[in-house]
Formats: C-alpha cells, sequence, structure tokens
C-alpha cells in the first residue's frame, strides 16, 4: 500500500499531536512508523521515489550472440517489467534501447544498476540506466 | 518506444561523453537567527544550523546522481552575508567565525563555504569595515571559506573608498598565503551589482530576501554546446544561434530536473537554476574553444566580443523558454585559470587583459581567475576593479574582479591551484599610475538610465 505525500503528512501531524510535549525528531519517526504498519503500509516510502517508476536503459557495443539474452536474464532476475525494447546493429556496432518498469521490483534502481555493471562487464559492453524522466524533460516540452 | 532512437541516444552522448554534468547544487542556509552577544553562543549556533540542514547535503545529492545518471559536479554551501547578522562583531571575532563555517563545511563533507561577504556598495557600517579588514586573515586561517564584497551598483553607484579597501585586502590576501601561490585571492571575489541568488562560489551568498533555505543548481553543459557547434559545421550566424540555443534548452531542463529532485529529497524549497556556461579546467570543457569553434583563430581575435555576445545572448534565450525559475548569473564565464582555451590564448600572447575587460562587457560575471605580477600596485588593482565596476554599473549588468596578484611571481610565471581551480598564467598589466584617480576616494555617483549613448 503506497500513501500520498498529503496522508503522510497528515500521519505525521497526528503523531506530532498525539506526542506532545514527548515529540523529538526519533520519537515521531517511530510512531509514524508503526501507524504506518498498522495500516497495512510499507514504510518503504521513506526511500523517496528511487525504487518507483519507468528507466531507460541503453546498451551498445560490438556485436555477440548473447548481449540480449544476459540483458533480459538479469533484468527477469529482477523482476523488472520490459516495457518497450528497439535494437539496431550499424555494421558491428549494436545497439539496443529498453523502457523498463522497475515498480514491481524487489530491487530499487541503484542496485538495479549495479547488477547491469556486472552483467556489462562480462557481456563487454556499456550498459546506462537512467530515469525516464530525464529523457521527458530534455526532448517533451 | 516513447522516445526516438536518435534522442536517447543525443542524452547519453551529453552525460557519457561530453562531460554534460550537474556543475553544482548549493544549498543557501540563513544565518539571521543565529546572532548573540556572547560570540561562542554565535558560533555554535552558526556550526549547528549549518550542520542541521546539511548535513545529507552530500548524501541526497550522490542518490540523485544515480538516480538520473546525471552526476552533480560540486555540492555546497551559501550563508547570508556575514557582515550583516553579525555587524556587531569585531575583525578576531569574524575571523573566529570564519573558522567555524570552516569547519562546518569539513563536518558535512563539502569543498566551499560561501558567503564571508558584505554589501558596501553606498557606504559601510563599522561591522562591515571591520569584516574587510578581516578577510585576508580569514582566507588564509580556512581552506573551504569563500569571500565576497558587493562595491557598486547601477542603483547606487561605485564607492570607491571600498574599492580601496577591497585592493589592499587582496595584497594582503596574496602575501599571506604566498606560499600557496596567494591561493586566498582565488577565494575572494569583488562584485557590483551582485545578485542574491547566485549558486556560484566563490561568489555567492545567501541574499536578505531569500527564505530560511533554498536549493539552487547550476547546469554546465560547454562540452555540449562546444560538440554542437562543431557538428553544425560553416553554417550562418541565425542558424549557429539556433543550434546553441536548442542545446542549451535541454541541457537547462535537465537542470531543472535534477535541482528540483535534490530538494524534494531534503524537503526544502527549490530556488533557481542558473544556467551559465562555465569551463572547468578539462580538455573540452572551454568558452575559449567554443569561441574558436564559431571561427575567431583565437580567443582575443578582433570579432571576439561579438561571438561571446552572441553566445551569451542564446544561452539566456533558451534558458528562459526551458525553465520558470532561471535565476544567479545564466551567461557565459570566462575565467582564464579554468579554461584550456583561455590559458592558451594568454599564452600565446594573444588574449590580453584589456581585450579581456572589453569581452566581459557582453557576458556573465567579469576578470575571473586573472593572475597578475605581485608587484602589481594596490592602487592599479583599484583601477581595474573600477573600471569592471564601472562596465557592471552601466550596463545593468553584474561584473565581478577575481585578481591574483601573485607574490614574487612575474609575467610569464605560472600559478597552478589544481583541481577545479586550474592554473593561470601571470598576465601583463599596464604600469601607468591610477593612484590620482582611484586614491580620490568617495563614490562614483549612480548613473542615469535614459539617453544612453
Amino acid at each position: 500500500m503506497k500513501f500520498s505525500e498529503e496522508e503522510i503528512r497528515k500521519i505525521t501531524f497526528d503523531a506530532i499531536n498525539e506526542l506532545g510535549d514527548r515529540a523529538t525528531p526519533e520519537a515521531v519517526k517511530e510512531l509514524v512508523r508503526i501507524k504506518v504498519e498498522n495500516m497495512g503500509g510499507d514504510y518503504k516510502f521513506a526511500k523517496g521515489d528511487a525504487s518507483s517508476g519507468r528507466v531507460i536503459l541503453t546498451s551498445f557495443g560490438l556485436n555477440h550472440p548473447g548481449i540480449v539474452a544476459g540483458v533480459t536474464k538479469a533484468l527477469g532476475d529482477a523482476n523488472c517489467d520490459i516495457q518497450d525494447l528497439s535494437q539496431k546493429l550499424l555494421g558491428d556496432f549494436f545497439t539496443m534501447i529498453m523502457v523498463i518498469d522497475i515498480t514491481s521490483s524487489q530491487k530499487d534502481l541503484k542496485e538495479i544498476q549495479e547488477d547491469m555493471n556486472k552483467v556489462a562487464e562480462s557481456l563487454k559492453v556499456k550498459i546506462y540506466l537512467q530515469h525516464e524522466d530525464v529523457f521527458r524533460f530534455m526532448h517533451r516540452i | 518506444m516513447p522516445y526516438e532512437f536518435e534522442e536517447i541516444l543525443e542524452t547519453i552522448r551529453m552525460t557519457e561523453i561530453e562531460h554534460f554534468d550537474i556543475r553544482t547544487v548549493t544549498m543557501g542556509i540563513s544565518l539571521r537567527d543565529c546572532h548573540d552577544r556572547n560570540i561562542e553562543v554565535t558560533k555554535q549556533k552558526i556550526y549547528d544550523k549549518i550542520i542541521r540542514y546539511g548535513s545529507k547535503h552530500v548524501k541526497l545529492a550522490k542518490e540523485v546522481e544515480a538516480q538520473y545518471g546525471i552526476s552533480i559536479a560540486n555540492k555546497r554551501v551559501s550563508v547570508t552575508p556575514i557582515s550583516i547578522p553579525f555587524d556587531a562583531c569585531s575583525m578576531e571575532e569574524f575571523i573566529e567565525i570564519a573558522k567555524t563555517l570552516d569547519q562546518a563545511a569539513e563536518e558535512i563533507g563539502i569543498d566551499y563555504i560561501a558567503g564571508y561577504s558584505a554589501l558596501v556598495q553606498k557606504g559601510m557600517t563599522n561591522g562591515e569595515r571591520e569584516l574587510i579588514k578581516s578577510i585576508p586573515y580569514a582566507l588564509a586561517q580556512t581552506k573551504r571559506v569563500c569571500s565576497s564584497v558587493n562595491i557598486g551598483s547601477t542603483k547606487a553607484g561605485i564607492n570607491m573608498d571600498a574599492v580601496n579597501m577591497m585592493s589592499e585586502a587582496i595584497k594582503l590576501t596574496a602575501e599571506l598565503t604566498k606560499d600557496r601561490d596567494s591561493i586566498g585571492c582565488a577565494k575572494l571575489v569583488v562584485f557590483a551589482n551582485a545578485v542574491e541568488d547566485n549558486p556560484f562560489v566563490a561568489g555567492a551568498f545567501h541574499g536578505v530576501s531569500e527564505p530560511e533555505i533554498v536549493l539552487n543548481v547550476v547546469t554546465s553543459g560547454t562540452g555540449v554546446v562546444l560538440e554542437a557547434i562543431k557538428e553544425a559545421g560553416y553554417v550562418d550566424l541565425q542558424q549557429l544561434a539556433e543550434v546553441i540555443k536548442k542545446t542549451i534548452f535541454k541541457i537547462t531542463r535537465a537542470g531543472e530536473l535534477i535541482g528540483r529532485k535534490v530538494a524534494e529529497k531534503h524537503g526544502i524549497p527549490f530556488g533557481i537554476v542558473d544556467i551559465s556556461l562555465a569551463p572547468t579546467p578539462a580538455e573540452g570543457d572551454s568558452i575559449g574553444d567554443i569561441l574558436k569553434a564559431m571561427g575567431v583563430e583565437d580567443v582575443g581575435a578582433p570579432g571576439t566580443t561579438a561571438a561571446l555576445a552572441m553566445l551569451n545572448d542564446s544561452v539566456k534565450k533558451a534558458g528562459l523558454m526551458a525553465s520558470s525559475a532561471v535565476g544567479g548569473m545564466s551567461g557565459a564565464f570566462i575565467p582564464v585559470s579554468e579554461d584550456m582555451g583561455m590559458i592558451r590564448a594568454v599564452q600565446a600572447g594573444n588574449l590580453s587583459l584589456e581585450k579581456l575587460e572589453a569581452m566581459t562587457a557582453v557576458c556573465s560575471v567579469g576578470l575571473d581567475m586573472i593572475a597578475v605580477p605581485g608587484d602589481t600596485a594596490a592602487t592599479t588593482i583599484a583601477g581595474i576593479i573600477a573600471d569592471e565596476a564601472a562596465i557592471g554599473m552601466i550596463n545593468d549588468k553584474t561584473t565581478a574582479v577575481r585578481i591574483i596578484p601573485a607574490y614574487g611571481k612575474k609575467v610569464g610565471d605560472m600559478v597552478d591551484y589544481g583541481g577545479l581551480l586550474g592554473k593561470a598564467p601571470i598576465m601583463e598589466v599596464r604600469t601607468i599610475s591610477s593612484a590620482g584617480f582611484v586614491g580620490r576616494g568617495g563614490r562614483i555617483p549612480a548613473p542615469m538610465r535614459s539617453l544612453t549613448n
């Protein structure tokens, strides 16, 4: 269960009122955590939005068998949903772009990036993962 | 696919190959509530406040870096001009405050903290006089503190008494830091028309009309613009302006996104995005090289000022279209020591101090990171500052002087600071005297704003 910013604010204010004079930052944090968990939520929202949304994966390097397989296998293992895939060959040069949804993944973007660094090293290609917003902001008004 | 293949590759090329990065995220912190009659309490309040807001500054910026794949080169802090909340302090107490700022900056893991500043364009309070006197000692005894003083504005004119004090302060700073190539002067900026939301260190400060806390961001796509101009080939100037604008537009959009995300993570307001084109000593990240790519043989050739004017204007136009939060300096910077193209032009004898001064009339800031002989007279430095301030005052723009009279060095020598400050060849300064003019003191009256021919 996810909470909106508004809801989180309300829960926090309730916690501050409840604690009254005893409201230290740590005490408020702890009470908010208990309240959220009691409501069936997951306190992970404090991590921010890094673990949500779509990510663009770009991969390039010299073509050889197994690149697509290697990348998609690692994504599958991390429970990432590939929404779109486009691939081109320019001579021996291989380029692949994927749009991935990582909301259902148990890992956050940073962890997936670390996984991909290992894949990139073993496949001898370059792999970049960037949040979709960068592309949206740069290329769409 | 929601984006074209080419669009995605363009972004990857910018971030991975052409050094597009977020130059700086600067957190502005107000220190106006930190005064106390007891200097020890004042120092503790300053330290605690900077730690409270700034402790996660570096960590959160790094998180955003990883998320968007765009690196953030510097994380910095600016504070309220120190002379304002602590006007009752003596010179010795100001130095103590500088040390406190230095400690706080070290504790939160940033390289520079700026705002050891005073705004004296019209006149000076006793506190401001004490602060200016303390600057050389403060800069010599700290590593991370940066200082700036505003000595002129279009509305107030130029405070020549302050100019004279600053030229003496610069000379003394150079002497006190002579064992490190007079590095103190690299952290001291003299402004005319200083802006309150400037996120660029060394000149940054958190203006008095700014909120309690704010996050400002500086984009920098110098390398990207250079590549775009090279790729455009020999097109006419209108087409070239288009190329520059399109590139800057994309950079600014990305910059605003990153700034907002960092501010969001902190839970503090986002202030402005400064769209300045600023070089770094890295090869290819040079304004000088951009000017050459535009067609002049070297920086300093006739036509350089026109090329720079067009570049600067294109940057502004595109940035303003891309973001509603444009602020700070927002123009092309032409520091010498931080730009390989400019360094080469000076060494080849193609770029003189006088041409550089003319160029500053049409771009951001002014005579920045200029090294001159150590025996340059204080009155000559005052003359240089006054000239630059006059350009700012008359043209209604910000100008600054960050000049290094490198102690014991002569024309042809080099100063080398390493890192972002780079290295600078000592430039020739005319030895004919300014003393009779600047020595009069007083104030150059504010200029008129009509009949502007």
